[in-house]
């Protein structure tokens, strides 16, 4: 118990250390901190910049993050069996090529305690910085406390961590994403009087939670719009194709739109009102390309983009200014990008 | 007597063919080649900090395993220890908040009552009810999950009592918590097994369930024992585990039952039940946390992984039945 | 010409040779038993006749030209059918199917059932089988789902037929239609190797005999050249003095007394008294009900009605515990179903009953198990290498014993022994025997249910006969006659007959 409140407080300290900028971390690397670049570019705007100009092969070039060659990053994202991780994933492996980074990805799938797991395999791997895409944002706690006690930087993306520690966080506000699909939705259909159906995340997650405190915030303002029905479809196609079907047989044409707090769900319910020879309109979030598609056929209105490889770049960049001891911000909003049928072209063949 | 012994011994060791051998060592040769491979390609995976997070995560994963062979020697399966580890998990963590200011132990009883309870459901509908094990426990797997979700609305429970996190993410020395647990586990486990009556008849009901019932041994009572074993140990998973994350998950346990099962086939032990062995399931748990934590640690692609699992398993049980004959 | 000739084959498992230059030879339109102990090697040899295993050396000739059977679907092909000891048929499917199984009559993957079911009747008429075509194999008794594989054998043209124990598990009845059967055959010029442990079907229904030992080709002889003693003879090597080595033992007091029980549907109104010293036949057609009842006295069933007797004090027993508790053991019919676990060594298979005695407060007491495993293994001649290898790995007659030493280190004063000697060769058939004559000689009772009737004449000291789930007569040593019990065993079978 003695050596546990020691290493409670070292651990502070360390991150208290970091969080000033005075010291640079990754002790257990043992990397000599390389050249630490001059300008330390902020972070929206440069990731964001980052993500248009991939395209350059050029090391030099805004591809590329200063005084990242010969670091060892590591990172777990909750899961590397839908598209989004897997956006992250490819992104980060493209990234490091271009930086001579050694990355190295694990599947958490969507298991917080082989998360960390994962996360004490890095840490006795060596790696200079972790990047966390958490399962949980609770249950994922124990993996900062592991890797700041190892005093490694741990970044967060894509979804929040419940964790004083967390060194920083990258992500786009969920609860905005809810609240433009909503009020998107409500502009479409022309009226402050109609009823919707919310189709929800896996109940409890953050994403979950956020996306549905937006579109509640929305819906404060029109008391005429109702939900008939709320469930869950845990972000699956099938599954929110399933649910759909049963709130048709039960509520049939008094649905006149669908929410949803992601594209599979969206897509899985549009298929189920297809079935049924309907057309209730759709919307989603995350711009996936079965999304991008939809849009573009008039199967959902809309799409709101979460821009997975800006979210993070910004999450390898904070994690190599924080390995160099440099500036670096703790909260990073990359935004969500509306995809509609003005835009989808935009969008169509990213990745 | 020593000599008639010895004499024994030596006849034993000149009739054990090379098939023989491959069934019985198959999968301990496996296990250290693996160790090898990875450990040439990256030397960290021996260092001190990593063989802590093997051992620790395989303890608690394997305490799933141990029960799941008893469970299998007696020729049935157990489908809700994952489930029956979440749902303990939960209700642990939730008399383990730091605001109730409960006893540790008062949330480790709470956690094994749970698995208790679901252990005895289970024995009580295969063995007294006569529901097929594979339907009892997929049933029994829903209702954990049910009940998981029921307590917090699957809502996590962070900020536990610091003394009940020691339980997962303690060591004492440089021996981390669960593998203490799992050795005492262990100990208990083989002595179960291979020293009293009750272990024989394990082994006996499985082999042959007509036999033992006329042999007169109470064959319903052990099967009904076995399930309570592998729910209690399941609970003990789950506590642990949920000490080792900090906080009651619902997703704790997810999915778990099949690598449980798949740690006790590459040990040896047949499916079929009265055939097999406990050192062979420990063997099973390390294979298959090496080849997590390893896979994982050479950055080999995640789908690329689970088909060296899917493969591991099959190759395990065939070399099995391939040299038992 | 002979349909099938085999020359001085040899074969060897893992270096140990089991056939040791063995000749055979088969004339077409004749059955020709292949006789020998447990271990003989015949096994072996009908393996390599039916394309399972491939002989080391020698030479085998189908009618003339020399062949190469290198597996089961070219013998099958070359017209050599095996009808398994284990029948193996589809229980779900119906007779026809199983008979057409994998070379249904139709076209484009579709099935033509008329002509299925048409081929099959016609087949079924031919051999004298009077079955159903459409019905399921599990609504059949054994010896016809055994019809049916015959038949099978026949539609694929087979001009060798392998029958492995057909008689082990069907009434004499059966046994009397079965050979019609394999008279017609004949008939048609196939020929058949037949073998079986039962000595009075072998004179019955074979030309010739060859005799092998310890995978040695002894001798071929004809039906009419030799007697029951001198094949016994060839087959042991030694002579036994007598089949049956009954000895004379003082009858004592009544130790167990049935009265009036009654389970439906199994047996009613049982009432018989069991002497110490005594061995007590029970004999009847197969579902006669004497296993049945047996299960009762034994705990594993609960009687409707009726009490059981045993020392005097009524009993009522609700498990194989309570009567084992009380001195009883059985040594069940079916022995891989209920008398042996079978992946567990012979050692612990012995020690299985007794565990609790063998050891202190729940734990087991490995030398005390060694101690006296190896007692029993001694006094009751087990042949067994090592009591530490799979009791799986025993010839029937060892397997038999190790479920009688499993009973005898507990010192039962009953031993319920349900068909003591299926499935076992001739020389531990009198082995057991004699442990049998021990066992009563000291003062124990046997109860044995016996489907062969020279064993349980041979034996017993009373005969019980049920018939058709009732008691139909008792006869003492002085009264027994095959004629006498046959008539009994059928005394309820009136109305019934006319069923098949």
């Amino acid at each position: 118990m003695k050596k546990k409140s020691m290493m409670k407080v070292f651990a502070v300290l360390m991150t208290a250390a970091m969080a000033f900028g005075l010291t640079a971390c990754g002790s257990d690397g043992g990397n000599e901190g390389s050249e630490p670049s001059s300008e330390a570019s902020t972070t929206e705007q440069s990731t964001a910049q980052d993500s248009t100009a991939e395209d350059s092969t050029a090391e030099e070039s805004g591809g590329g993050t200063a005084g990242a060659e010969g670091l060892k990053i590591g990172a777990t994202y909750y899961t590397l069996q839908t598209e989004f991780c897997m956006r992250m994933d490819n992104e980060a492996k493209k990234w490091a090529k271009e930086n001579g980074v050694e990355y190295t990805s694990y599947d958490g799938n969507n298991d917080a305690s082989k998360q960390l797991e994962q996360v004490e395999t890095m840490i006795a791997d060596g790696v200079d910085a972790i990047i966390l895409n958490p399962q949980d944002a609770d249950a994922c706690s124990a993996c900062v406390d592991a890797a700041v006690e190892a005093g490694i930087p741990i970044v967060g993306v894509n979804t929040m961590v419940n964790n004083d520690q967390l060194t920083a966080y990258v992500g786009s506000e969920d609860v905005s994403a809810g609240e433009e699909i909503m009020q998107y939705m409500i502009d479409y259909m022309d009226s402050d009087a109609f009823n919707i159906v919310v189709i929800e995340g896996p109940m409890g997650q953050s994403a979950q939670l956020q996306r549905y405190e937006g579109i509640t915030n929305v819906l404060a303002d029109y008391p005429d719009i109702e939900i008939l029905a709320i469930d869950t479809a845990n972000w699956s196609r099938s599954e929110a194709m399933t649910l759909m079907e049963t709130w048709l047989t039960t509520y049939g044409e008094e649905i006149d739109a669908v929410v949803s707090e992601n594209d599979e769900m969206a897509l899985g319910a549009r298929e189920a009102i297809k079935a049924q020879g309907l057309d209730i309109p759709c919307i989603g979030i995350d711009g996936i390309t079965d999304a991008v598609a939809a849009v573009e056929s008039g199967d959902m209105i809309a799409s709101d983009f979460q821009n997975a490889e800006g979210q993070i770049r910004g999450a390898l960049d904070t994690a190599v200014k924080c390995v160099n001891g440099e500036d670096y911000e703790k909260e990073v909003w990359i935004p969500f990008e509306m995809i509609t049928p003005d835009n989808y072209a935009d969008y169509q063949g990213r990745y | 007597m020593s000599g008639a012994n010895k004499q024994k011994a030596a006849v034993r060791q000149r009739k054990m063919t090379k098939k023989q051998f491959i069934a019985t060592y198959g999968s301990l040769i496996g296990l250290i080649a693996l160790i090898i491979i990875i450990t040439v390609i990256r030397p960290r995976f021996l260092g001190g900090a990593n063989i802590r997070n093997v051992l620790r995560n395989a303890s608690i994963n394997g305490l799933l395993a141990v029960g799941m062979t008893f469970v299998v020697l007696t020729g049935g399966i157990d489908l809700s220890v994952g489930a029956i580890m979440g749902c303990a998990g939960m209700y642990s963590a939730y008399f383990a908040q730091a605001v109730l200011g409960y006893p540790v132990i008062v949330a480790v009883l709470i956690g094994l009552a749970v698995g208790l309870a679901f252990g005895l459901f289970n024995g009580f509908c295969i063995a007294y009810l006569r529901v097929p094990a594979f339907v009892g426990t997929l049933g029994a797997m829903s209702v954990a999950d049910g009940l998981k979700f029921l307590l917090t609305d699957a809502k996590p429970i962070p900020n536990l009592n610091e003394e009940f996190e020691f339980i997962g993410g303690g060591s004492i020395g440089p021996i981390p918590v669960p593998c203490i647990i799992m050795v005492i586990v262990l100990i208990i486990c083989f002595v179960l097994l291979y020293k009293t009556r009750y272990g024989r008849y394990v082994f006996a009901v499985g082999g042959n369930q007509n036999a033992a019932h006329v042999s007169g041994i109470n064959t319903k009572k052990i099967i009904f024992s076995v399930y309570i074993l592998a729910g209690v140990l399941s609970a003990l998973a789950g506590i642990i585990m949920t000490a080792r994350v900090t906080s009651g998950v619902t997703s704790t346990g997810d999915g778990y039952e099949t690598d449980a099962i798949a740690m006790v086939v590459i040990g040896g032990t047949s499916l079929a039940g009265g055939k097999g062995r406990l050192w062979g399931t420990i063997v099973g748990i390390m294979i298959m946390q090496v080849l997590s934590t390893g896979l994982d640690m050479l950055g080999v692609n995640t789908y690329y992984q689970m088909l060296v699992k899917g493969f591991v398993v099959i190759g395990a049980v065939m070399l099995d039945s391939l040299s038992s004959d | 010409m002979s349909l099938i000739e085999l020359k001085d084959i040899r074969k060897s498992f893992y270096g140990v040779e089991v056939l040791h230059g063995v000749n055979f030879v088969l004339q077409p339109g004749t059955v020709h038993a292949l006789m020998g102990e447990n271990g003989a090697g015949k096994s072996t040899l009908m393996k390599v006749i039916a394309g399972v295993h491939a002989a080391d050396s020698g030479k085998v000739l189908m009618e003339g030209k020399e062949v190469e059977i290198t597996s089961p679907a070219k013998a099958r092909e070359m017209g050599i059918a095996m009808i398994h000891q284990e029948l193996s048929a589809e229980q779900e499917m119906s007779v026809a199917e199983n008979i057409f199984l994998g070379r249904e009559p139709g076209k484009f993957g579709f099935i033509d059932y008329r002509k299925m079911y048409k081929d099959t009747n016609d087949l079924l008429n031919e051999l004298g089988i009077h079955l159903d075509a459409k019905a399921k194999m599990k609504q059949l008794r054994v010896a016809d789902q055994q019809m049916v594989e015959i038949a099978k054998a026949i539609s694929q043209n087979a001009k060798v037929v392998i029958m492995d124990e057909p008689t082990s598990s069907i009434t004499d009845r059966e046994v009397e239609r079965l050979f019609e059967i394999i008279r017609r055959l004949k008939k048609a010029g196939v020929g058949i190797i037949y073998i079986s442990h039962k000595m009075d079907e072998i004179f019955q229904i074979c030309d010739e005999m060859t005799v092998l030992r310890d995978g040695n080709y002894i001798n071929t002889f004809k039906a009419d050249e030799i007697d029951e003693n001198g094949l016994i003879r060839n087959m042991v090597g030694r002579d036994l003095d007598t089949q049956f080595p009954k000895e004379h033992s003082k009858i004592g007091e009544t130790i167990l007394s049935v009265e009036h029980l009654t389970r439906a549907n199994e047996y009613e109104d049982i009432s018989f008294e069991l002497h110490r010293g005594e061995i007590l036949g029970f004999v009847g057609l197969v579902g006669a009900g004497r296993t049945e009842l047996m299960k009762s006295i034994f705990g594993m069933t609960k009687p409707d009605s009726g009490r059981i007797v045993l020392d005097g004090k009524e009993v009522h027993f609700k498990a194989p515990k309570q009567a084992i508790k009380n001195g009883i053991a059985y040594v069940t019919e079916d022995r891989k179903g209920e008398g042996l676990v079978l992946p567990m060594s012979v050692e612990n298979n012995i020690t299985l009953v007794a565990l609790a005695d063998l050891g202190k407060g729940g734990f087991t007491q490995k030398s005390k198990e060694t101690e006296v495993s190896a007692e029993q293994i001694k006094s009751l001649g087990i042949k067994v290498a090592r009591p530490s290898i799979a009791v799986k790995s025993l010839s029937g007659g060892n397997q038999q014993k190790v479920v009688l030493a499993k009973w005898m280190i507990s010192n039962p004063h009953i031993l319920i022994f349900d068909e003591p000697t299926r499935g076992i060769d001739v020389g531990a058939k009198a082995e057991i025997y004699k442990i049998m004559s021990d066992y009563v000689s000291k003062g124990n009772a046997i109860i044995m249910v016996s489907s062969e009737m020279p064993e349980a004449m041979g034996m017993s000291d009373r005969i019980i006969v049920l018939s058709n789930h009732k008691f139909s007569g008792e006869l003492d040593r002085s009264e027994f006659s095959e004629e006498a019990i046959a008539q009994m065993q059928f005394k309820y079978m009136q109305n019934k007959q006319g069923e098949e």
